[in-house]
């Protein structure tokens, strides 16, 4: 009896794994049902939601709340069940636990954040449900509503690669994803070198504009999941699509080997940085050190001494010949949100700068950033700006001015670049060698935003190289170290001088304070680095110290002799 | 074979079993009764003393004396929880490292037994280990003083005031309000009969001044202090000082509801020196919001949060 019990129990375990395994040998994926809404959880959800979600997702989860007409990533409007994130099919209803996932983790680069350790995972549970309740075009438990899970197929990582930054993928893979890249098109929409600059006039299903990721900014992809460098994310979103954008899926043109191939290379471009687990976005780099050039600077963007990685250097080791080259330092932007005409939905998140410096050349500041699109309107240049205190010498301490052109006792230099392409146009398709920029400088002196006037003093500051490459805007200012104008920034060695950085987005009507502002960093004038004196002072005092070894084998030397002549006696205990 | 040389290998070959085989065991999050780091290191030190008087390896003193310092050093930089800081653990390494001396030094048999091996490589006794040391050290004193000649640059550390005094009155939208004696006026019922109420569903006075609150904090305020009110909004990297978390308990919790009428309505550049005024994104409100949407946003974010506003002991008052 009891023996019968048991192997009947076992067969109950047993049958369901042969059936999985079974299933899994013949189909890869199978239609199942749409997750039912768990009635039960409803009133909880609900509670949840009208605390926490309501203010961006609106009472009845159209995406009108108060905040949504000031965010550019609108909140989602639950209406038409159409969700970005899932294993699902492309137009398919989400999985429970793709929708779990993401209120877990939130969407980088949007507003949502993550929820979990704010509220409980009951909680996210419940408010999942209540959400799917919220939509009404669909039905989750219509029979029509059918989940294919697109994604198991992927498998594990192909190349066993490991978090946070993947550096074991084979270079092959990613070289082969690049051409898988190139076959499929992607470049259409994600650009030439994936920076999003592809189409200018993509529109999401509600009718609001919308831009393709750019992949060289892992941080702000919304399926990221909070782990930014990992390729499965994006195999995931090229098995599935994003629904209610014009990214399809790509499961039928592309097969789960090829699909992994092209998430290493999108996601080798992102530049390993450390990312901070809160924010989601790579921890700036507080102070830019210009390096002292020995010999000329080449004034030219693309000349070996400027080539250096975005990757941060204790991450990603330097090839050889790159070893001391400047590090490309990250500046975080946002909008200025402050005064007057404020900027809600910035473009540019992140500048990257790196400088050089000699007596002789003066400086040399290479400040680059991501911008989609360019304009092409006289009325709203694109334009990059760097601020110095006006007054360096008058700052006492770690006093400023402040940070958006100053205030009316401490005034501010602005170093200001206004670009305009040459033969551009925001559908171009990508071009190679990129677009050379007509710049205009200009020398600007601010005691607050509404008094930013140009100076009346001798031009000083001069932008050497300018291109727009892929998506990508990169300008070189050069200035002496010191002027003659009272009211210019005189830049000594060896010292930390604050330095703000401002961006305007001409292709989105940014002007004047309508723009995108760094806080204050630190720059400061690496001293040239003296290896011959170095050198002899490290010889001279390795020689003393041989020296001091020498007399001390002489002095123990001494008192042994001593003690065997019997000069000294030594204490009398046996030895 | 020289038993000194087999203690030594296992003390080294010991000590990397247990520092990557058994550390990791008990360091579990959370930490144990048993499995914890302390009990690993008592463990660890059993297996030296077991294996050393076990097989009679009977080490010289030198030796011993550098197992002790050692089994200090791990401690202070490995197992003591939290992780000290440098400049403490230089002062309890010198401490040990008194202690150890003193150990060697207590009678004139055991420190000259100890300084027995340091003689014989001084004086050529021991060949191999003479000419190693006596290479290396220069070697080592030529790299560090390199290494002290290389010019390198941390950025600057700036120390702020986060909640710095404030003035006694202040002048918003025209009218002068001494911060003493104001207080929130929709704050008309005790905040606690509201923890269950829901903004928008409910049509009472005060959740209605608490959703108009939280209207105005999500058109305006979430940029940097967050949808969860935590200090960590889409921009709140960009900037530095970092947005106040109104959820920590040392912010909106300690401080009254004029302190923040003030800081709210004027801002960054309402801060005095102290505070960094220059690099503070905080927009002087009277600039945006009238007089009611601030009181209002105040209303709300205590009561999204939880905590309770600071008040003035009005006993207090009178005795002075």
């Amino acid at each position: 009896m009891n023996i019968k019990v048991k192997a009947r129990s076992k067969l109950k375990i047993l049958l369901p794994l042969l059936f999985s395994v079974l299933l899994a040998g013949t189909a890869s994926a199978e239609d199942v049902p749409a997750d039912l809404i768990q009635q039960d959880k409803l009133e909880a959800g609900k509670k949840v939601y009208f605390k926490r979600c309501v203010w961006c997702h609106g009472v009845e989860g159209v995406g009108d709340g108060p905040s949504h007409d000031r965010l550019f990533t609108k909140p989602r409007n639950f209406i038409q069940g159409t969700f970005k994130i899932r294993w699902t099919d492309s137009g398919e209803l989400p999985r429970d636990q793709d929708l779990i996932n993401t209120v877990t983790n939130g969407l980088p680069g949007s507003a949502m954040p993550s929820w979990s350790g704010v509220i409980s995972k009951d909680e996210i549970e419940a408010v999942v449900q209540f959400v799917k309740s919220l939509v009404q075009d669909r039905e989750f438990d219509d029979e029509d509503e059918t989940m294919l899970d697109t994604v198991t197929e992927l498998g594990p990582n192909p190349w066993g690669s490991t978090g946070p930054y993947h550096l074991e993928i084979p270079q092959e893979a990613i070289d082969e994803g690049k051409k898988i890249m190139v076959a499929n098109k992607c470049f259409e929409c994600h650009g030439g070198e994936g920076r999003g600059d592809g189409n200018p006039t993509m529109k999401d299903d509600w009718g609001f504009p919308i831009l393709a990721a750019n992949w060289q900014h892992c941080w702000n992809f919304r399926g990221s999941r909070r782990n930014h460098y990992d390729p499965f994310n994006v195999a995931r979103t090229v098995s599935t699509g994003l629904n209610g954008t014009p990214m399809p899926n790509f499961r039928d043109k592309i097969s789960v080997e090829d699909r992994w191939k092209l998430a290493a290379f999108v996601n080798s471009l992102c530049p390993r940085k450390k990312i901070d687990k809160l924010t989601n976005k790579p921890i700036p780099d507080f102070l830019i050190a210009a390096k002292y050039t020995k010999g000329e600077i080449v004034p030219k963007i693309s000349d070996p001494m400027w080539v250096s990685p975005d990757d941060g250097p204790k991450i990603v080791e330097r090839a050889e010949d790159k070893a001391d080259h400047p590090r490309r330092n990250y500046i975080a932007l946002a909008g200025q949100i402050t005064f007057g005409e404020r900027n809600f939905k910035p473009k540019a998140d992140n500048l990257w700068v790196s400088a050089r410096w000699n007596k002789d050349q003066g400086i040399y500041y290479l400040v680059e950033y991501d911008n989609r699109f360019l304009s092409t309107d006289p009325e709203y240049p694109e334009a990059v700006a760097i601020q110095w205190p006006a007054k360096l010498q008058d700052l006492f301490g770690a006093e400023k001015p402040y940070f958006i052109h100053g205030d009316s006792k401490k005034p501010v230099d602005l170093w200001k670049a206004s670009l305009m392409p040459k033969d551009y146009s925001a559908t171009n398709a990508p071009k190679e060698e990129g677009y050379q920029l007509d710049v205009t400088v200009e020398e600007l002196n601010g005691n607050g935003y509404q008094t930013l006037a140009a100076k009346d003093s001798e031009p000083t500051v001069k932008v050497v190289d300018a291109i727009f490459h892929q998506g990508r805007v990169k300008v070189m200012f050069q200035r002496a170290l010191t002027t003659d104008g009272d009211m210019d920034v005189q830049i000594p060695a060896e010292t930390f001088i604050p330095v703000a950085f401002m961006q305007w987005s001409g292709f989105d009507k940014e002007i004047d304070e309508h723009m995108a502002v760094s806080t204050w960093y630190y720059t400061i004038l690496e001293p040239q680095v003296d290896t011959g004196h170095m050198l002899t002072m490290s010889f001279i005092m390795g020689g003393i110290f041989v020296g001091l070894q020498g007399w001390l084998v002489w002095m123990t030397n001494r008192t042994r002799k001593m003690y065997a002549d019997g000069k000294v006696i030594q204490d009398e205990r046996p030895f | 074979m020289n038993k000194s040389f087999l203690s030594c290998i296992l003390a080294v070959a010991g000590w990397a079993v247990f520092h990557y085989g058994l550390l990791p065991i008990f360091t579990p999050n959370p930490l144990g009764w048993v499995l914890n780091p302390y009990v690993y290191f008592l463990i660890f030190c059993a297996y030296l003393i077991i294996v050393n008087v076990g097989m009679r390896l009977n080490p010289p003193m030198a030796l011993k004396a550098f197992y002790v310092w050692m089994l200090g050093y791990y401690f202070y930089d490995a197992i003591l929880l939290p992780h000290i800081p440098w400049t403490l653990f230089i002062t309890y390494m010198m401490l040990w490292s008194i202690g150890v001396f003193l150990y060697i030094s207590q009678d004139p048999t055991t420190f000259r037994e100890f300084r027995s091996p340091i003689v014989k490589t001084i004086v050529g006794e021991y060949k191999i280990a003479r000419i190693v040391v006596f290479t290396a050290l220069p070697v080592l004193v030529g790299f560090a003083t390199w290494n002290t000649l290389y010019p390198k640059f941390a950025e600057p550390v700036e120390l702020r005031t986060v909640h710095p005094a404030p003035p006694s009155t202040t002048k918003v939208h025209g009218k002068t309000y001494k911060l003493e004696e104001i207080g929130n006026p929709f704050r008309t019922d005790e905040q606690d009969n509201y923890k269950d109420s829901f903004p928008f569903l409910d049509k009472t006075e005060y959740m209605k001044n608490v959703t108009e609150g939280g209207t105005v904090f999500f058109e305006n305020c979430h940029f940097c202090h967050g949808d969860q009110l935590n200090g960590l909004g889409m921009f709140s990297h960009a900037f530095n000082p970092t947005p106040a978390n109104f959820v920590d308990p040392g912010t909106i919790a300690m401080l009254q509801e004029s302190f923040l009428f003030w800081r709210v309505s004027k801002g960054g550049p309402g801060l005095p020196n102290e505070s960094t005024p220059w690099s503070s994104a905080m927009p002087p409100w009277e600039e945006h919001l009238t007089t009611d949407e601030i009181w209002k946003v105040i209303l709300f974010e205590f009561w999204y949060t939880g905590h309770h506003p600071r008040t003035f002991d009005t006993e207090g008052s009178v005795s002075e």
